[in-house]
Order: structure tokens, then C-alpha cells, then sequence
């Protein structure tokens, strides 16, 4: 009988540089809500009308669903499958953020609205159908026992499902409203682009060594649960987005995911270009890069991070 | 649309006079009130208070009438998309509900000309000429409010002292919220409070120290932000060798606690010599108690240099003390700055040694700019003033390089734009906090500014921070402040008068004129003496210093201070200029404004086809910056706002180097440190030009 060893993770023993890569990218991107000044968008929120406000706060509680999955249920499942345990630990790293993203919606939350209108809004995602059947899809998936499998349907919602809640704040952040709140969105997309790709990218290399049959099997997989979440991505759409008639643009930005997602996963991708044409500034709004400019009068920016401390030397001090 | 590039892969700036084009059809004339002649506008806009009638009453009207024609005739056009945007929804006159704009930028041009020249009608002509064709831009407090009869105030920046007691904490709250409400940026010193733990009516471990006074400050800012129509925003600067100062550092950290943690407060620290000599020897060094020091020695800690009486108050039994490894210090620093950018830095006694002024800077303001002797008021107990001390307060402007460089009067854009900023502090007088209108009032300090720096390199095709960048620089500011020195003593002639304290500074004993005297300033590379030659430019000789140097003798200056370079937001994307004299950030530049949100901005300048000229300041990287810097500094009385610029591969030591080398260089003030992270491979945004590495 095989005698179980543990074995202490070696940091300096790596099997593959890109788990040390995507490591040292979390940890110095890492962040909590406190560094957002949210109150500076009281006014701002102010100038919504009503609809819209509801609007919001349903957006925003769908996605503090998904993160709630994605950190408790989603990376946990995911990290047994680990090919190498500095991936477990890099997963317990994004579990610990898909955590801290669902309560950064609380503080948008409890800045911006009242107790009465956040219970409104949780009561509405219980009671919301497909919010509901996106949860029930992507759990049955992190409740199998397929490990690849649940790598896609991982993927797929770092890399899919969040984007028709993250167009909102763009979109309002194109339009000058809710600016310090996009700030904060912009740092969670900025975590879970990683996110996917990394989750993508271990789905990659399992997938590369499978045989034909079982790559088929992927492959059919893969295609056949976006289809299934489409379908309700886009009624969920028409639910959210009808009202301020922007169903047609969020679809657009719906399919550029989708194609992204499957990106990461290694798979072409499944909408045309034509459909996917989305608005150039909510596009331009969420660059993942940390390359905007921004001084005292205009909030925090998503542009720094946790730098690498390297003592000085006397060399350095030589005048 | 203009981030991304075209089909052929190329960048589309096309693009960006579309959008400013169709900017204008679409909304801005649509959304503009129609009058039909001039008559009929003015008299709306004084009759229902939107123009404030003292100022068009200084001229006869047909004066008035042409200098809207000499304006108009100019036929501007905004150059980028975003500049058209930030004039019209940040400095055009607007109906009181918001909905329709009264004024184009022609207006607002001579709106300013016809305040700062206050009935000189030659002057208002020059005026007009230098602001709307460019060369000459006040900065936005002046540009936004001239001529206005519902405004704030002109001045852009505001410091003030906080001395040890509970009176000047209270009259500095009730003061930060005053300048606020009026628009300005605020800085405080807090190095003279007593440190946590120190004594309060000599029982100990009673003081909580710097800390509850910055959340007290942090909270009025935002409060008074909520009612003005620029947010508030403050700084706050600290002594490294207060004990508070890790405390003060830590209250910016990603993971500080929310009792501590400071968001929108900005902060600074003054550093001192010695504390590089003793990092340099990797030793320790020591904190000293203000409350210690001001007991002790009678004066407030900011009042005193450190570096002199280092050894004293290391050796004096009676000044309580902490130590630290002054590495440590620097590493701590530098770490922050990843993290939030903060803190700023001054450099205590190289700005002291190149300040031509009696008395002692222990401070800057909230762009790192500003650099000017203060001393401290005292307070009754009712808070009314017992002595009016004096805090600073500094009104600035910028001249674009690249438009000056094609004045047909280079010292006459000079001398004009210094008579302009002069005009604010002449009309300025802040009497809400009258430490700060008397010492406008003894100084009368102006901050006159450069941008579009790397713009005018680029297109003459010189590589920023280059021999000949550099180079052409030094003999830019050199003649700048040739032709600044001459106007504010052209102007004390006139007048007869002169800044406070005049005789006592290096300007009345002629040894500030010594280096331009004794040694010969030239341009060092053929390239830029074309430039100047080209430009019918004459650079200034020994002999017109001598001749200067004796000019002042005699008439004394004006002004107190002359220059200041500012980091110019706002006002470059309305002048199309790059901002102050840094690189350009991006080529492509994404800026995230508070009421505008993200917005994008080509470089002025730059085409498809001189892209290599305009690299950006990751790439440029810190050394060729400080050079750049640094060849200003030397001619600029007070201070320039220098941002560093570093790619995510950098570790503190790099920035601990980027600071070692600045101090070596002579920059007085480092403003912000800048930090980008390109995205992983794989999660960029298709064909984004920002993403061009």
C-alpha cells in the first residue's frame, strides 16, 4: 500500500514558471475596497434616475453571486486537481480574492444605497430565475467529478458570465457617472482577466495531453455548456437591460468574452467579428492595463500594486 | 476609437478631429445661446450677473468690441477632441441651470485679458494675443473665474503652517475648509506637532500625535469638496525626523487599518541632508521631539535645520528621542510609493541653499511646485490673530515652449505673462485666513510655468532627455529667467515698490547674479543654438546680466518669486501642449478625470511618421528625466513638479536609486512616483495602442 507523503511546497523548486509569473502578478495586485474613496460617487449616484439606480444594485448583487461562487465553492473545487502545488497555492490566492471582490460589492453597496434597497436587491437574486439558473449550471459543473470539466466551466465564468454584470459600471464610467466605483470594477476585472487565463491555461495543458476521443469530448463539452450559458446570459440580458434599452450592445460585448474565454481555453473562437463590434469606449474602459494617468483630484486609479522590496546596497549610496 | 488602431495599423488620429468636429456640431453649437451682435450680449450677461461689470467698465466699449474682433479673427480651432470637451464642460460660462453655454474659448480669452490688465488697454491687446494664440496660458483657477460674477478665487495653491498648539490646529481646519470652498489646493506642515506619546501640560504620554490631525484635515477636504465645483484636495508634509514618521507613512498602506488609513489626504515628506549621509553609512538615525526641540531651543522644529543641528540634538540629554536604521527609511518609502505613488519628497536644504530669500522653506504645497519662506502667526484664544505670521499662497501660469519658441517677442511673452500673474496677486486678497493675505500682500510670489516640452522636442525631432534635450533646456530656462527677473524689476521701477524684505535677499547683494556673471551660459550642441538662432531668439550674455544685476540693485524686484512649473492637467489639454516639462506618458494618453471619467489624448505633435521622437516616460525611464530636470532646476527660484516614471519590473532599490541620483543632480521635490503594469500575455484588449510596448 502506497504510504501518503506530504510534501512542504518548495518555492525554489519550480515546475512551471508560470505559476511563480501568475503568483507574483496576484500578489502585487492585490488590494481591498477600503483604498477606494466609494463615498466621492454619493453625488454622483444621486444623478440616476431610479431605474437605473435598481438597475445597478441587481447588476452588482448577480455579480456578488458569482463571486460568492467562484471563491467558495468554484477554486475550492478546482484545487485538488492541481498539477503542481504552487498552483494550489496560487488557486487559494484566487480564492481568497473572488472573496474580497464579492465584498467589495457590499461596500459599494452600503455607501451608495439603504438597507432597504440592498435587501430588495439579494431578495431579487433569489428570486430571479435565470441568475438562478446560471448559479445552478456552474455549481452542477463544480459538483463533478471531471476535473477538466470543471476547469472549463471555471473559466467560463471568470472569463464569460461576469462581463454582462461588468458592462454596467464601464458603461457608466464612459458616461462619467459612478467613477470611483468603475475604479474598484476595474481592479476586479484587472484580477479575474488573470483569473481565466491562468485557469485557461491548466485547462490548456491537460487538454494537450488527453487522447483524440477524450480532446473530442472536451472540445464538444467546452461548446455545448457556452451554449447553454449563453442562452441564459441572454435572457438574463434582456431581464437587466431592456429597460434602458442597451440589450443589443451588452449581446455584442457578451460574444468578444466568449470568444475570449475560449481563447484561454485554447479553442477558436465562435462569433464573428461583425458580432462582436463592441462600443469602442466601454472597450477602451477596461484595459487591464495599469496605464491611466490621474492626480489628487481625480480618486485612487487602478494602477498600483505591491511592490518588490530589494534592500539597498552601498554601492548604491556611493556619493 | 482612437486607442485602437485602424485596419491598416496605423494610429487613427483621424479619429480624434472627428470626434472633436462632431463634438461641436452636435453639441456644442446646438447648446449655445445666440445673440446678435456683441451689444446685446454683454448687456445680457452683466444685467443678469453672469459678467462682473467692474471689469468691462475699466474700458470704453468700442476698446471692448475689438478686442472680441482681434480675438475672433485668430480663428482658433481646438486642436485634440479633449480639449474642446474640457473647455466646454470645465471652463465656459454656463447658463445657472447648467443646460446652455454663453461663452466660446474667444471669449474666455478676452474675458482674462481684460481682468489681469486691469484698464491698461496696451496690455489687454498683448494679452489677448499671447492667450488665444497660445504662448500664454493662466493656469485653471484664473482661466476659469476671469470676468465672472459668480467665481471663486484665482489663485491655484495655498500652504499653511500648523504650529504646537490647539488654536493653530483649529485655525488650520477652519482655514483648509475656507481655501476649499474657494477652489484652491491646500498643503500643511505638521512637522512642529508634538509626537504621539508626548507631553500635555507636562504629563506624559498624552499627545496622539500627527495622525488624528490628519484624519481631522482628510475629512474637511472631502466635506468642503461637496460643495465647491473643483473637489477639494490636500497635502500634508512631515519632517523624516519627526518621530511620527513611519505612523505618517503607514497611513497610506494597502493594508492599513480603516481607523488610520488616509484616502484622498496626499503626503509628503521633508528630507534633509544628514538623512542621506546617515543612510549612506547605513547608521542609524535620530528622531527628534518637537515638543523637545521647541522647549528647548524656542523655536519650532520646522524652523531649525536639521542637518546643522543634528549632532546637538543627538548629544542634548534633554531632547527626547527614537531611532531607526535610516535605510530602513528610505526602503519603507519607496515601497509606499509603489503602492499609492506617495509620498512626495523635498529635499530640505537643497532647496534652502538655492533659495534666494531670507527666512526658511520647510515645505511645499500639494503639486510639489511651490517652495517660499513662511513664518508662524500666534492665536488668541478666541482663535483671532495675536501676531499675523505668514503662509503662502502662489498663483500660477504656463508658457508652451513650442509656441513661445515662435514668439515674435520672446522677452515681451515673458515679461507679459509675468505682468498677468502679478495682476492675480495685486487683486488677490484672501481675508478669510489673513495669514495668507498678508503674506500675498509682503510677497506678492508668482509661479510661472513651462509645458509642452516634449512636444517642441519631438517635433524638432530631438529625443527627450538627450544631449541636445537637455541641452536646449538649460538655455530655455536661462533665457526665461533672464526676461522674468527683468519684468518684475521693470515693474518695481514703475511702481516703486518692492517685495518685503527685498534688501535682505541674494537678488539685492548681487550674489544670486554671480553664476550668470561669471560664467558663460551657451548652448553646448549646434542643433539648439539653430533652434534659437532660427527663432531670432537672443540668448543673454554676461554682460546683459551685468547690466540686469545692476538694474535690481537699484529698483529692487517686484515679486518675490518668479517661477514655479507645474504639473499642468487641464489647461496643456486645452493648449494642446504635453504637460509640464515631462515625457509623455503614452502616445495615446488614457486619463481618468473625477467628474469626466476615462478620456483619451494623442500627443501634441505626433504623427505616423515621428513616432520614435515621442517615446514614452517608462521607456525614457528616470535617469534622462532628472537630467532634464535638473538643468531647469538650476534656473528656477522655487520649485518643479517631477513625476518618475517606472515599469513593474522595478524594485525599490531601483526607485531608493532613481532618489539618490535626484538629490546628487540638485531636483528639489519629487511629486508623484508612477508604476505601470503592462497586462499578462493573453489578457490584453485587442489592438489597443496603449498596449504598445
Amino acid at each position: 500500500m502506497d504510504k501518503m507523503i506530504t510534501r512542504p511546497v518548495n518555492w525554489n523548486k519550480i515546475e512551471d514558471p508560470i505559476d511563480l509569473e501568475v503568483w507574483n502578478r496576484l500578489t502585487s495586485n492585490f488590494w481591498l475596497p477600503e483604498k477606494i474613496p466609494l463615498s466621492n460617487d454619493i453625488q454622483s449616484w444621486a444623478t440616476l434616475h431610479p431605474d437605473e439606480q435598481q438597475l445597478t444594485m441587481r447588476v452588482f448583487t448577480g455579480l456578488t453571486m458569482l463571486d460568492t461562487i467562484q471563491g467558495t465553492v468554484g477554486s475550492m473545487s478546482i484545487i485538488g486537481d492541481s498539477r503542481t502545488q504552487h498552483e494550489e497555492a496560487v488557486i487559494t490566492n484566487i480564492a481568497f480574492m473572488e472573496s474580497v471582490h464579492a465584498k467589495s460589492y457590499s461596500s459599494v453597496f452600503s455607501t451608495l444605497c439603504s438597507t432597504a434597497e440592498i435587501e430588495e436587491a439579494f431578495r431579487w437574486s433569489e428570486d430571479n430565475p435565470y441568475l438562478q439558473k446560471k448559479a445552478e449550471i456552474v455549481l452542477k459543473n463544480y459538483h463533478g467529478e471531471d476535473p477538466e470539466k470543471k476547469k472549463i466551466a471555471s473559466t467560463l465564468l471568470e472569463s464569460f458570465l461576469f462581463y454582462s454584470g461588468f458592462y454596467l459600471p464601464m458603461y457608466w464610467s464612459s458616461r462619467a457617472k459612478l467613477t470611483n466605483t468603475a475604479d474598484l470594477i476595474r481592479l476586479i476585472i484587472r484580477d479575474e482577466a488573470v483569473h481565466g487565463y491562468y485557469i485557461g491555461y491548466k485547462f490548456q495543458q491537460a487538454y494537450q495531453e488527453a487522447d483524440e476521443a477524450r480532446k473530442e469530448e472536451l472540445h464538444d463539452y467546452a461548446y455545448s455548456l457556452l451554449m447553454e450559458l449563453y442562452d441564459n446570459e441572454i435572457r438574463y440580458t434582456a431581464d437587466l437591460y431592456d429597460g434602458i434599452g442597451l440589450t443589443s450592445d451588452v449581446k455584442k460585448f457578451l460574444h468578444y468574452n466568449a470568444n475570449k474565454a475560449l481563447m484561454n481555453l485554447g479553442f477558436d473562437a465562435l462569433f464573428p467579428k461583425d458580432v462582436c463590434d463592441v462600443n469602442p469606449s466601454i472597450l477602451s474602459s477596461l484595459s487591464p492595463n495599469a496605464d491611466e494617468n490621474h492626480d489628487f483630484f481625480s480618486g485612487s486609479g487602478s494602477s498600483y500594486v505591491i511592490g518588490k522590496h530589494e534592500a539597498t546596497e552601498d554601492e548604491d549610496w556611493d556619493f | 476609437m482612437l486607442n485602437l488602431y485602424g485596419p491598416d495599423g496605423k494610429i487613427q488620429f483621424g479619429k480624434d478631429k472627428e470626434a472633436a468636429k462632431a463634438y461641436f456640431l452636435d453639441h456644442v453649437n446646438q447648446n449655445t445661446v445666440f445673440f446678435h451682435t456683441l451689444d446685446e450680449k454683454l448687456d445680457y450677461l452683466v444685467e443678469n450677473e453672469y459678467y462682473d461689470k467692474t471689469i468691462l467698465d475699466q474700458y470704453d466699449f468700442p476698446f471692448i468690441k475689438q478686442k472680441f474682433q482681434q480675438a475672433y479673427n485668430v480663428k482658433f480651432r481646438f486642436e485634440a477632441f479633449l480639449g474642446a470637451y474640457k473647455f466646454y464642460t470645465g471652463y465656459a460660462l454656463k447658463t445657472f441651470d447648467g443646460s446652455r453655454y454663453l461663452e466660446r474659448f474667444e471669449d474666455r480669452v478676452v474675458m482674462n485679458a481684460l481682468m489681469l490688465a486691469r484698464g491698461d488697454k496696451k496690455l489687454a491687446t498683448y494679452l489677448v494675443d499671447e492667450i488665444i494664440s497660445g504662448r500664454f496660458q493662466p493656469a485653471t483657477p484664473t482661466f476659469l473665474n476671469a470676468g465672472k460674477a459668480q467665481r471663486g478665487e484665482f489663485v491655484s495653491c495655498f500652504l499653511l503652517r500648523i504650529e504646537d498648539n490647539m488654536e493653530s490646529i483649529a485655525r488650520a481646519i477652519n482655514s483648509s475648509l475656507q481655501l476649499s470652498k474657494r477652489g484652491g489646493g491646500v498643503a500643511l506642515n505638521l512637522t512642529n506637532l508634538r509626537e504621539a506619546g508626548a507631553p500635555i501640560k507636562k504629563i506624559e504620554n498624552q499627545s496622539s500625535g500627527v495622525l488624528p490631525v490628519m484624519k481631522l484635515l482628510e475629512d474637511s477636504f472631502s466635506y468642503a469638496n461637496q460643495l465647491g465645483a473643483r473637489q477639494g484636495a490636500g497635502a500634508v508634509y512631515l519632517n523624516v525626523h519627526h518621530p511620527d514618521v513611519m505612523s505618517f507613512l503607514d497611513t497610506k498602506r494597502e493594508n492599513a487599518d480603516e481607523k488610520i488609513r488616509i484616502k484622498t489626504l496626499s503626503i509628503g515628506l521633508v528630507i534633509p541632508n544628514i538623512t542621506l549621509e546617515l543612510a549612506k553609512e547605513n547608521a542609524d538615525m535620530y528622531m527628534f521631539s518637537p515638543y523637545d526641540v521647541e522647549r528647548v531651543y524656542g523655536k519650532p522644529m520646522a524652523d531649525i535645520s536639521i542637518t546643522e543641528m543634528y549632532q546637538e540634538l543627538v548629544d542634548n540629554p534633554e531632547i527626547r528621542k527614537t531611532k531607526m536604521k535610516a535605510r530602513v527609511l528610505f526602503e519603507r518609502i519607496a515601497e509606499l510609493q509603489f503602492e499609492s505613488g506617495y509620498p512626495y519628497i523635498v529635499y530640505e536644504d537643497t532647496v534652502n541653499d538655492a533659495n534666494p530669500i531670507e527666512g526658511r522653506i520647510n515645505m511645499s504645497n500639494l503639486c510639489s511646485e511651490i517652495l517660499q519662506v513662511s513664518s508662524a502667526s500666534e492665536y488668541n484664544a478666541d482663535l483671532s490673530y495675536k501676531t499675523i505670521g505668514k503662509d503662502i499662497s502662489c498663483n500660477l501660469g504656463s508658457l508652451n515652449i513650442a509656441k513661445v519658441m515662435e514668439s515674435p517677442d520672446f522677452g515681451k511673452t515673458v515679461e507679459v505673462a509675468v505682468r498677468a500673474l502679478t495682476a492675480v496677486a495685486d487683486m488677490s486678497y484672501i481675508d478669510s485666513v489673513l495669514s495668507i493675505a498678508e503674506g500675498n500682500k509682503k510677497s506678492r510670489a508668482i509661479g510661472l510655468g513651462q509645458m509642452n516640452l516634449h512636444g517642441y522636442l519631438g517635433k524638432s525631432e530631438i529625443h527627450y532627455g538627450s544631449e541636445e534635450g537637455i541641452d536646449f533646456t538649460n538655455i530655455y530656462f536661462y533665457s526665461i529667467l533672464f526676461h522674468a527677473i527683468k519684468a518684475s524689476a521693470t515693474m518695481a521701477k514703475e511702481t516703486g515698490e518692492t517685495f518685503d524684505n527685498f534688501e535682505k535677499s541674494k537678488y539685492a547683494t548681487g550674489e544670486f547674479f554671480d553664476k550668470y556673471i561669471n560664467q558663460a551660459w551657451k548652448p553646448a550642441t549646434s542643433k539648439v543654438a539653430k533652434l534659437f538662432k532660427d527663432a531670432a531668439i537672443e540668448i543673454p550674455t554676461q554682460a546683459d546680466w551685468e547690466h540686469l544685476a545692476k538694474f535690481v540693485k537699484k529698483h529692487g524686484l517686484y515679486n518675490q518669486n518668479l517661477q514655479a512649473v507645474p504639473p499642468t492637467g487641464s489647461i496643456s489639454y486645452i493648449n494642446n501642449s504635453t504637460s509640464s516639462i515631462h515625457p509623455i506618458a503614452s502616445q495615446i494618453e488614457i486619463r481618468k478625470e473625477g467628474k469626466l471619467g476615462r478620456v483619451y489624448y494623442p500627443a501634441p505633435y505626433l504623427t505616423n511618421d515621428n513616432l520614435e521622437y515621442f517615446k514614452d516616460a517608462y521607456e525614457i525611464g528616470p535617469e534622462a528625466i532628472i537630467d532634464t530636470y535638473a538643468a531647469a532646476t538650476q534656473h528656477v527660484d522655487q520649485g518643479l513638479s517631477l513625476t518618475l516614471f517606472f515599469k513593474d519590473t522595478a524594485t525599490t532599490r531601483d526607485v531608493n536609486r532613481a532618489q539618490i541620483y535626484a538629490w546628487r543632480k540638485g531636483i528639489k521635490t519629487i511629486y508623484y512616483i508612477r508604476i505601470r503594469q503592462m497586462a499578462l500575455d493573453g489578457t490584453e484588449v485587442d489592438g489597443c495602442v496603449s498596449c504598445m510596448l
